[in-house]
């Protein structure tokens, strides 16, 4: 799946998982923060939902503790972790 | 002045309190993977596990009823109270849980899942008659039951707080004159619910928990119960039964911060310290022992140690602080009681326990640790419990010979606002009175009352919270999700007598088919029972005491009940009462099956609705300047004993009065209250005989005193099961 295709499909999970209700999934900017002030405002226990939902929907394992940080700072940087992840697993995969 | 003169717990280190005190003074941990359910797919399967439990009322009780029946039996015996015929014949049960009968309903929606329609009829029904142990009340009911009787009943939940509560709300009723004695406690049983749930939130230490150490990961969860018998000096000394130690203070405070985390800074915690302390008429250097909250989680310890290190400054060097939570696990609900159980042990015995686990103490949590049981005189102890949704109680005890602390006079209260919400839509103030003649609007809120809602803030409210949520902010003067700043003290009791049955039935659904790992996080907050009272406190800012009272079909009156009893013992000077009940698909099938089927005219539909009650103490709402829309004249709840009801007063001879039920006519309570020649009102047709009704029937009472001018008195009276509730409201002074 291409990054930008992985970043729509992200924004449509945090809307929609998060009931972050009234809020237009395309108008959320690919580098807006997720915590905190200015950006959407999510707290420690979005992310650990979001961690379950990539884990569901894409099978890819968020790392726990400190090594999550520069994952969960943006729809950027999550949708780069997920799909560096998946493109490991896939090239891992032997062929044939 | 109050003292304690039994003590029950029952814990993963002991089947008594004493055996489990002797255990901790060992430093002794009694972690395991849980055997009780099968968990092989959770992360950290380490619990603190009840063994040997006895199941004595055979497979139609909950394991934690059980807790509670040997720990409050074992607190009657230590009081000499064994026998009925020893006890004063105005004898009380407080009993808070938070998981209730969740491990029963567990094996009930898995027989129920796992063959969705094609399970045989028979047995679906015997799955769903097993939900009765499910609400938040059964257990209380079958301890009520097995020890009793008992005058007064009262089911409370506020998360990790509820045992603390429970003593509190005891405390109170032995000042309000209410009770002569009364059996203080709380259970709460290991499930798949919490330790998947807690699994979720990432709050588990694999290694076990380790109160304030600094390689600490988070708490392990336990099980048990805990029960004390408070009653007054004199009784105890009139009897010559000697006390363990007094009750000398509590109070209880909201952080309005966030569901799951800590608010940072320990305000709630050092305010709910403070006042305490001043109920007790101590100062922090009369304290000796702080028997701390102490989970082990992260964010828990170094609040603590700032929400001490607030209140007891320099002092705090001085004062020993331990928690026995890396020893017995967090009980969760039980955790307050059983804390108070082994913090008057402290007290008589001059030992102070260790914090069992803790090895390398965190320099986040500069506080005088206790690694080693400690021989110390100990004049005075605080317990602190806090929960789920920033719900924070403080309870202080001194020694049996302590100096009695002053008594705050009992206060004058009055309503000052009403709301409600049903079928047919929001209404607010004096139009509430218009809610009985209003036509029926079917059985489902179905308007659009999210509108209404400030939606960021909102997201994380379940429907119960929402509505609940949205009654309070209108009976409270407010708009737009904002109250009055001089509302934001107030304190929040929401009946409720069910709690999230669907959203438990979708939590295990999931937890079923996508197994532990991929349990919802943010789901889980909201099957606690007391969450909905924490999300109105977090979505109003409200940060006074903050709890959630179930007593079945009369939950709202048990609401506007517990409002008006923290109000009158000067616990808090305004309140938001709210009941609200939701529709669920479980309990309209768990309703069919014990009542049979729904006929027309026999029995109106359980519909939805929320009903909301502003309480303020007269002399505040006098200097706020706030709408008085009725005094509150008096206010009786009984159980087992109508006796109670001749104390009601009777209606005015000119017949200026009115009686609001929120259930269909009941002639026989009316007879027995002397008020059935009184024009009565009855709710049900409008609302449905919901299990909110009843706040909603106070609502109206209120509202139509207020809006009818030939009126003096109302009374919202309301009863089931043997429980019953009269308030009566009089006419506001000019």
């Amino acid at each position: 799946m291409q990054r930008a295709d992985l970043k729509r499909e992200i924004k449509a999970l945090l809307v929609s998982e998060l009931n972050l209700a009234g809020r237009d999934p395309a108008a959320i900017a690919d580098d807006a923060p997720l915590f905190g002030d200015g950006g959407l405002g999510l707290d420690s226990l979005d992310a650990l939902q979001i961690a379950m939902l990539v884990e569901e929907k894409f099978g890819v394992r968020v790392p726990e503790g400190d090594e999550a940080r520069p994952i969960f700072v943006s729809v950027s940087s999550l949708a780069e972790f997920v799909g560096r992840e998946r493109d490991a697993k896939a090239g891992s995969t032997p062929l044939g | 002045m109050i003292v304690i003169t039994g003590l029950g717990a029952i814990t993963a280190l002991g089947a008594t309190v004493g055996e489990t005190w002797e255990r901790l003074l060992r430093g002794e941990r009694g972690f395991e993977a849980v055997s009780l359910f099968g968990a092989h797919d959770y992360r950290v399967r380490l619990v603190a596990q009840v063994h040997g439990l006895p199941r004595e009322g055979g497979d139609g009780f909950s394991r934690t009823s059980e807790l509670g029946l040997r720990a409050g039996r074992e607190a009657l015996a230590d009081a000499r109270f064994a026998e009925p015929a020893s006890r004063p014949r105005r004898f009380g049960l407080v009993m808070a849980g938070s998981t209730a009968g969740m491990l029963e309903t567990e094996s009930t929606l898995a027989v129920i899942l796992r063959h969705e329609g094609t399970l045989d009829p028979a047995i679906r029904e015997e799955a769903l008659g097993r939900m009765l142990s499910h609400p938040l009340s059964a257990p209380t009911d079958r301890v009520a039951r097995a020890l009793g009787p008992f005058t007064r009943v009262r089911s409370l939940s506020s998360a990790c707080s509820s045992g603390a509560n429970a003593l509190l709300v005891g405390a109170t009723w032995l000042e309000l004159g209410l009770v002569d004695a009364v059996l203080c406690g709380a259970a709460d049983a290991l499930c798949r619910v919490t330790l998947s749930g807690f699994n979720a939130l990432g709050a588990l230490d694999p290694e076990g928990a380790r109160p304030f150490d600094r390689r600490r990961r988070g708490l392990t969860l336990g099980e048990g119960a805990g029960f004390v018998v408070l009653e007054r000096a004199e009784d105890a000394r009139a009897r010559e039964k000697d006390a363990i130690c007094t009750l000398l203070g509590w109070s209880a405070r909201a952080e309005a911060h966030h569901i799951t985390n800590p608010e940072p800074t320990g305000d709630a915690p050092a305010r709910a310290m403070r006042a305490a302390l001043a109920r007790a008429g101590l100062t922090p250097a009369d304290i000796d022992y702080v028997n701390a909250h102490g989970t082990g989680t992260p964010l828990n310890d170094p609040m603590e140690s700032k929400a001490l290190a607030r209140v007891f400054g320099e002092d705090l060097a001085r004062v020993p602080v331990s928690s026995q939570k890396g020893q017995i696990g967090h009980t969760l609900a039980s955790a307050g009681a059983i804390e108070a159980a082994i913090t008057a042990f402290a007290i008589a015995k001059g030992i102070v326990p260790p914090t069992g686990g803790l090895e390398e103490p965190d320099p986040e949590c500069p506080l005088h640790h206790v690694l080693t049981a400690t021989e110390r005189p100990v004049r005075a102890a605080l317990s602190s419990s806090f929960g789920f949704g920033g719900m924070d109680t403080v309870l202080v005890f001194g020694r049996s010979d302590a100096q009695a602390p002053p008594v705050p006079a009992r206060r004058a209260v009055v309503v000052t606002g009403v709301a409600a919400i049903t079928p047919a839509g929001l209404v607010e103030g004096a139009a509430v009175a218009d809610l009985p003649g209003c036509a029926t609007a079917g059985d489902a809120i179905a308007f659009d009352f999210e509108a209404s809602l400030a939606r960021d803030r909102a997201r994380r409210l379940d429907r119960a919270s929402r509505l609940a949520a949205l009654a309070c902010e209108r009976a409270l003067g407010g708009g737009g999700g904002v109250v009055p700043e001089n509302a934001r003290a107030a304190g929040v009791v929401l009946g409720n007598a069910f709690g999230s049955v669907d959203g438990t039935s979708a939590y295990m659904r999931r937890l079923r088919d996508k197994g532990a790992r991929l349990a919802s996080p943010a789901d889980f907050p909201g099957l606690v029972p007391s969450s909905p009272a924490g999300h109105v406190s977090i979505y109003l800012g409200l940060k006074g005491p903050t709890l959630v009272v179930a007593d079945l079909a009369v939950s709202g009156e048990c609401a506007v009940t517990q409002g008006y009893e923290l109000v009158a013992a000067g616990e808090v000077d305004r309140v938001a009462v709210v009941a609200v009940e939701e529709k669920s698909a479980i309990v309209d099938a768990v309703f069919r099956v014990v009542f049979g089927p729904d006929e027309p005219g026999r029995r109106a539909l359980r519909r939805e609705g929320a009903g909301a009650v502003a309480l303020a103490a007269a002399d505040v709402a006098r200097a706020d300047g706030l709408p008085v829309l009725a005094q509150v004249a008096q206010v009786l709840a009984w159980a087992d004993d109508e006796a109670v009801l001749q104390e009601l007063a009777p209606p005015p001879a000119d017949g200026h009065a009115v009686v609001v039920l929120g259930a269909e006519a009941h002639q026989l309570l009316l007879e027995r209250s002397g008020w059935a020649n009184v024009r009565c009102i009855s709710c049900a047709e409008q609302v449905g005989s919901h299990e909110a009704a009843g706040g909603i029937a106070v609502a109206v009472a209120a509202a139509t005193l207020a809006s009818d001018p030939s009126l003096e008195v109302a009374l919202a009276i309301g009863a089931a099961r043997g429980r019953g509730y009269a308030i009566l409201l009089r006419r506001a002074a000019p």
